[in-house]
């Protein structure tokens, strides 16, 4: 852990000073303390102690707010339930912000007086973002970003190898030498969008979703210069860097003059460029975004795309990732979806909204040194997912995708895990 | 930093379980790894996929495209699936002794 100096406090306190709107005074001053919370936590349920009840997070945020901007924090901080930060505090922060935290939001929803639990911990990560305490395992994935322009650090030589040679295997599966994955291509109606765990490590999906744009005759392009969907910095609480990374893409799609920029199968990727980037950039965009989960929707039901429910006979459930679902309001899209698509399909308990998180969100599927516990939070949806006796779990989400891929091993669930666009792909039927 | 401890022997690892010191990596270590993550047995396909991974590794410090792997050892992308059911990054990275790769692996 960087050293804690006097001045690095200081600048963790603007982010709490700077603040003039009333949504952040409300939800510091507002916890009653009456615990609803801790049963709606995955790390509280599994671990059964006081420290990784929610309402701990928001009372370690307040006291240093109570310590550093009231009265009687200022003066007798003793009187109140105050917090000084020292090395103590810092150390409690870092623990509880970033690792006992997937930020699913699911605490907001059983708070009994509603206060945004989660953007309070984010609130708290933007503290330690500027104390300089992001844990270096999570910085190091924005680090990438900024100098590469992707989260992996693949070359352009690399990509574009990588995007001919899915475009060779698309050619010779659709039987047509017209078959593109097209490149930077202006004009088009759709940018498209990619987490980079796609072209490095599982391009499945890649060939997945340019089966369905082939069917559905859209025109879309990938840029080569800013493909990636994630946004680390959402999840670090470093704005700056968040914000050089939602320009890129947002000047991306002026660049190539789209008239819509999909965003992939990505929950806090589309969560950071939908609903936040706007408020980086402190514009309004004058293109739509939408995520890929609606568009293939909108294919289905306009009937752009053709799909045969009985193709596939396993039995399918769903994981509802957090930040589409909870915190981005797609709920319907996915479901009408695999109505059209699979034979069977059942759901997971409790499941939208109420879901629980797989354990990997909030940037804990970077940060390996809390991997013991994201490995026991997640036992919770493993649990949920034997109870389907499904044969495949679809989630629209490469985080979850991925974090699901460990339980499934861990957990010995015997199951396949597949993002939306796959398994659409799989039912298509071309004309 | 956690130790990780197999058949007996044990290997500094990071809370993933990759190699924390991915030089003293050798074919009997990555034997130990498979079997941690329940391959038995390394057919001569898990070792071409590790060996050119490795050998990525070693010329350029990270690990390689899916697409080079595919294409530089001749085993079809989903059969790499099914040899790592962790996947390339999980799985035969780790294997491979390499540090953890950035990003939602």
């Amino acid at each position: 852990m960087a050293e804690l100096t006097e001045k690095n406090i200081n600048k963790g306190l603007t982010i709490l000073e700077n603040f003039k709107d009333s949504k952040l005074l409300t939800n510091l001053n507002s916890c009653v303390h009456c615990g609803l919370c801790a049963e709606s936590c995955v790390y509280y349920l599994t671990f059964k102690e006081p420290y990784f009840v929610p309402a701990k997070k928001v009372d370690l945020i307040s006291s240093i707010y109570k310590r550093y901007f009231t009265f009687i924090g200022k003066y007798v901080p003793f009187l109140a339930n105050t917090k000084e930060i020292n090395d103590e505090t810092a150390k409690e922060m870092v623990d509880l912000f970033f690792g006992a935290c997937t930020m699913c939001g699911r605490c907001n929803l059983h708070c009994s007086i509603g206060i945004d639990i989660a953007y309070l911990v984010r609130t708290g990560r933007m503290m330690l973002a500027q104390m300089n305490l992001i844990p270096a395992s999570i910085q190091s994935t924005v680090d990438s970003s900024i100098k590469t322009g992707n989260n992996m650090g693949i070359t352009t030589e690399e990509f574009v190898d990588t995007i001919k040679w899915l475009e060779d295997e698309l050619q010779d599966e659709m039987n047509d030498k017209h078959a593109r994955i097209p490149l930077n291509d202006s004009n088009v109606n759709i940018l498209y969008t990619l987490n980079p765990r796609e072209p490095k490590f599982f391009p499945l999906s890649i060939s997945a979703m340019a089966k369905i744009f082939y069917a559905a005759k859209e025109s879309w392009t990938i840029s080569t210069k800013m493909y990636d969907v994630t946004n680390y910095g959402f999840f670090t609480g470093n704005v700056d860097e968040a914000t050089v990374i939602s320009k890129r893409l947002y000047e991306e799609v002026i660049n190539l003059d789209a008239k819509e920029l999909i965003l992939a199968e990505c929950g806090h990727g589309s969560r950071a460029f939908r609903w936040e980037a706007p408020n980086y950039l402190k514009k309004e965009f004058d293109f739509d975004s939408n995520t890929s989960v609606e568009l293939i929707a909108e294919y289905i039901k306009t009937g752009r795309i053709k799909v045969d429910k009985t193709k596939l006979k396993l039995r399918v459930t769903l994981h509802d990732p957090c930040n589409l679902v909870r915190n981005g309001g797609i709920l319907k899209e996915q479901r009408y979806i695999l109505d059209q698509v699979v034979s069977e399909f059942v759901e997971m308990t409790p499941h939208g909204i109420d879901n629980y998180c797989c354990g990997g969100g909030g940037g804990q599927l970077a940060m390996s040194e809390y991997n013991e516990r994201r490995m026991k939070i997640g036992e919770r949806k493993a649990e949920q997912i034997r109870n389907t006796n499904a044969k495949i779990v679809v989630t629209p989400c490469h985080n979850c995708v991925d974090q699901l891929m460990q339980l499934n091993s861990f957990y010995k669930l015997n199951v396949q895990i597949k993002t939306l666009a796959e398994i659409v792909a799989d039912a298509i039927i071309i004309d | 930093m956690a130790l990780l401890e197999i058949e007996g022997k044990a290997f500094e690892v990071d809370g993933d379980g990759f190699l924390s010191t991915p030089e003293i990596w050798n074919d009997e270590v990555a034997k130990l790894f498979a079997k941690y993550d329940g391959i038995e047995e390394m057919s001569d396909k898990h070792w071409v996929i590790v060996k050119y991974i490795r050998k990525n590794f070693e010329e350029k410090g990270n690990a390689p495209m899916i697409r080079s792997i595919c294409q530089e050892t001749g085993v079809k992308l989903r059969e790499i699936y099914e040899l790592f059911p962790l996947g390339p990054a999980r799985g035969a990275c780790r294997v491979a002794g390499l540090p953890k790769p950035d990003g939602c692996v």
